[in-house]
């Protein structure tokens, strides 16, 4: 297998010299961090609004609760069908599964706050954008962070599989191929390229984290 | 056999009167309400996405099928064996690793190597080293639930407090005691958390494990059907089915757990 992988002319036509393989590293990474950001970008925001209002929360959350039990793949021959091309469902499916994970922990995180400091606050006259910047984004890093980690540990393992079924390009549907022909040695190159991809991306989240979060680390 | 039914008809009874449940129902109402008029409206992105109405009228047609029903044993056979198996290996070896530092050096790097690895990726290998399909399925579905439950675990037992096991050590414990008065009770939320979070990956495994090996049964199998057949009211059936499923098995796991864990203050 590692005669395979590091071989400047690979039998099955896949190793570290050849363009192809980074062509699918280069899919996979695209459409993963794509969704993971998307799903950043419009989860924290709805959960720290979840978490901060309670009115929000009361109208959206049982709507959440009910769509949340369906696995990201399920989505997928919707998403084929409801979104143009073949990009936009993978990232679609690849982005529910994080989505979720950061809206369920960012919420968390607010409705962890001590009750207390919003008294505070409020007895000192902050406004309301100062509470969100204060007190309730602060509050709520430390279990964004840990969404943020399961988020793209999700994401990944939603992108392969999305890849499987329904991608062109990318690690998942390298494998794929590399099954339907019989390319053993290909496949663990896959598996072994996804495990290190994954574990980076994580170890990345990790490290903002860390770096945001600079007086929990004292 | 009057006597349980009078406390949950005064819990309906408060739940009725209470604005939060109406305030719920009405966000659930609005989000059906705008996917109906988008149909109406036949708006691009749901051109080929049938109204709520229509999806309840297939809904009530297919409960009455056999095949529909079989669906839900054969998936559910196979989350069941893959779990329970990643349940009973996973929760031990959690427990090995956090408890013996030297077992913790020799598994933890190989661990750690191994689990990034999404399940499904293992699809193909498992299907080239299994002789049956459902062997396969269930094996993917092991892995799932297994390093889930592994890293809870582990988790555990590295949250609990030192000075518990210095204070029963001082008291002259036996590492038997050791496990069974500390390990084990501090470690039981851990273990139910890391249950949970993996019931709710098996049931996705399974689902895309039915759609990628093209097995013959399963709701994993019927969606794909409903999606190669183009009856796109029956794959928000099967989705809303795999949701339920994954529901109920979760809510199983959680009052297990509860159950088991009395002490823990629960809000």
């Amino acid at each position: 297998m590692f005669r395979e992988w590091f071989n400047r002319a690979p039998a099955f036509g896949l190793s570290l010299f050849t363009p192809v393989y980074y062509e699918h590293i280069a899919y996979s990474v695209y459409r993963a961090y794509t969704a993971f950001l998307l799903a950043v970008l419009l989860g924290v925001p709805i959960g720290l609004l979840m978490g901060w209002r309670q009115r929000v929360y009361r109208y959206t959350f049982p709507l959440l609760e009910m769509l949340r039990p369906i696995p990201p793949l399920a989505w997928v021959p919707l998403a084929i069908l409801m979104l143009p091309g073949i990009e936009p469902p993978v990232i679609y499916v690849t982005f529910i599964a994080a989505f979720f994970a950061t809206v369920l922990n960012t919420l968390l995180g607010v409705l962890t706050i001590d009750r207390s400091y919003f008294r505070a606050a409020e007895c000192l006259g902050f406004s309301p954008r100062n509470v969100l910047l204060h007190v309730v984004v602060p509050g709520a890093l430390p279990f964004i962070f840990t969404g943020l980690q399961i988020a793209m540990g999700l994401s990944w393992f939603a992108l392969v599989a999305g890849e499987m079924i329904a991608g062109r390009r990318g690690l998942g549907y390298m494998i794929f191929d590399a099954y339907n022909m019989a390319q053993i040695p290909t496949i663990i190159m896959g598996m072994l390229t996804l495990g290190l991809l994954g574990y980076l991306s994580s170890a990345l989240v990790r490290r903002l984290g860390r770096a945001l979060m600079a007086w929990r680390s004292l | 056999m009057a006597q349980p039914l009078r406390p949950l008809a005064r819990r309906l009874g408060q739940l009725a009167r209470s604005a939060a449940v109406w305030q719920g129902l009405a966000g659930i109402a609005l989000f059906l309400a705008l996917w109906q008029i988008g149909t109406w409206l036949r708006l691009p992105m749901l051109r080929h996405v049938p109204a709520p109405l229509d999806v309840l009228v297939q809904f009530a047609t297919v409960v009455q099928s056999r095949q529909y029903w079989l669906s839900w044993y054969v998936s559910g056979q196979r989350v069941f064996l893959g779990y329970a198996i990643g349940v009973l290996l996973g929760v031990p070896l959690g427990l090995a690793m956090g408890m013996s530092r030297i077992f913790h050096g020799v598994s933890f790097p190989l661990v750690e190597v191994l689990r990034p690895i999404p399940p499904l990726a293992w699809v193909p290998l498992s299907i080239l080293f299994w002789p049956t399909m459902e062997q396969t399925i269930v094996s993917i579905i092991f892995l799932g639930a297994f390093f889930t439950v592994v890293l809870n675990v582990l988790g555990g037992v590295e949250a609990i407090d030192v000075s518990y096991q210095r204070a029963a050590l001082s008291m002259g414990a036996r590492p038997w005691h050791l496990f069974w008065r500390i390990v084990l009770p501090a470690t039981a939320p851990s273990i139910f958390t890391g249950m949970a979070v993996g019931m709710g990956l098996t049931w996705e495994i399974v689902v895309a494990a039915e759609m990628i090996a093209s097995i013959q049964a399963g709701l994993g199998f019927m969606m794909w059907q409903a999606y190669v057949g183009g009856n796109i009211a029956l794959i928000i059936v099967s989705m809303a089915s795999i949701g339920l499923a994954g529901l109920l098995s979760s809510t199983l796991i959680w009052a297990l757990g509860r159950r088991l864990t009395p002490w823990l203050r629960r809000t």
